[in-house]
């Protein structure tokens, strides 16, 4: 038995093999962020992200002085 | 020798253990380790550092999402390297088999144990999701990277 991959989308389970696959890259400053697109036509019907974080957020502690 | 005014860095790593309790009462009692959330908010929304607890206002919804976020399994123990004090989740964020059509673009963490107050604000870039996952990779975990850092 021949088995049909099949993927997850808007549309219900469809034949990955009759979607168009495209990923983007979105660089920022502090983080990077892959985007994956299945289309039918022109329509987007899967769409994932993943985002690494490059850097998380510092906070630096000051002490007064006592005069 | 001589001495040197300063914050200790033992304090920094304290206050992330929840050791110390200024002012006149304490607030806690609780001997165990807080939850935390990571919860997902739409690119108009308003969330920075004047935010103070977690809210549904401006929240993303959609297909599979639950409101509240998702909870964070676990950080990695407070520590310090240099004068600095940091931590991190140990694992990603992930949102799987989800649909937010409307653009989002901030995750918020927040301490579900202590009334959802507020930790921190990631930005990452607006994005939509369509049927589809979305992960937050974390950082490394050290001083000059982590997720959390108290120089």
């Amino acid at each position: 038995m021949n088995d049909t991959p099949l993927i997850y989308t808007s549309k219900g389970n469809l034949p990955i093999d009759s979607l168009r696959y495209e990923t983007f890259w979105d660089i920022g400053a502090t983080y990077y962020k892959l985007v994956e697109r299945y289309y039918v036509g022109d329509e987007v019907v899967r769409e994932s992200a993943h985002v690494y974080s490059l850097q998380g957020l510092g906070a630096t502690g000051e002490q007064g002085s006592i005069i | 020798m001589a001495n040197t005014q300063a914050m200790c860095t033992s304090f920094k790593q304290e206050l992330l253990t929840g050791h110390h309790a200024f002012g006149t009462t304490v607030t806690r009692g609780a001997t165990t380790a807080d939850s935390f959330k990571a919860a997902l908010y739409l690119a108009t929304a308003t969330y920075n550092a004047s935010t103070t607890a977690y809210s549904t206002t401006g929240e993303v919804s959609g297909t599979n999402y639950t409101a509240g976020g998702v909870t964070i399994s676990a950080w990695n123990a407070p520590t310090t390297s240099g004068t600095t004090a940091f931590t991190t989740p140990t694992a990603s964020f992930a949102w799987t088999n989800v649909t937010l059509a409307t653009a989002f673009d901030a995750v918020l963490v927040y301490n579900s144990t202590q009334a959802n107050r507020a930790v921190s604000v990631h930005t990452f870039g607006s994005q939509t999701v369509t049927a589809g996952n979305f992960t937050l990779t974390m950082p490394t975990n050290d001083a000059t990277n982590a997720l959390i850092r108290i120089a």
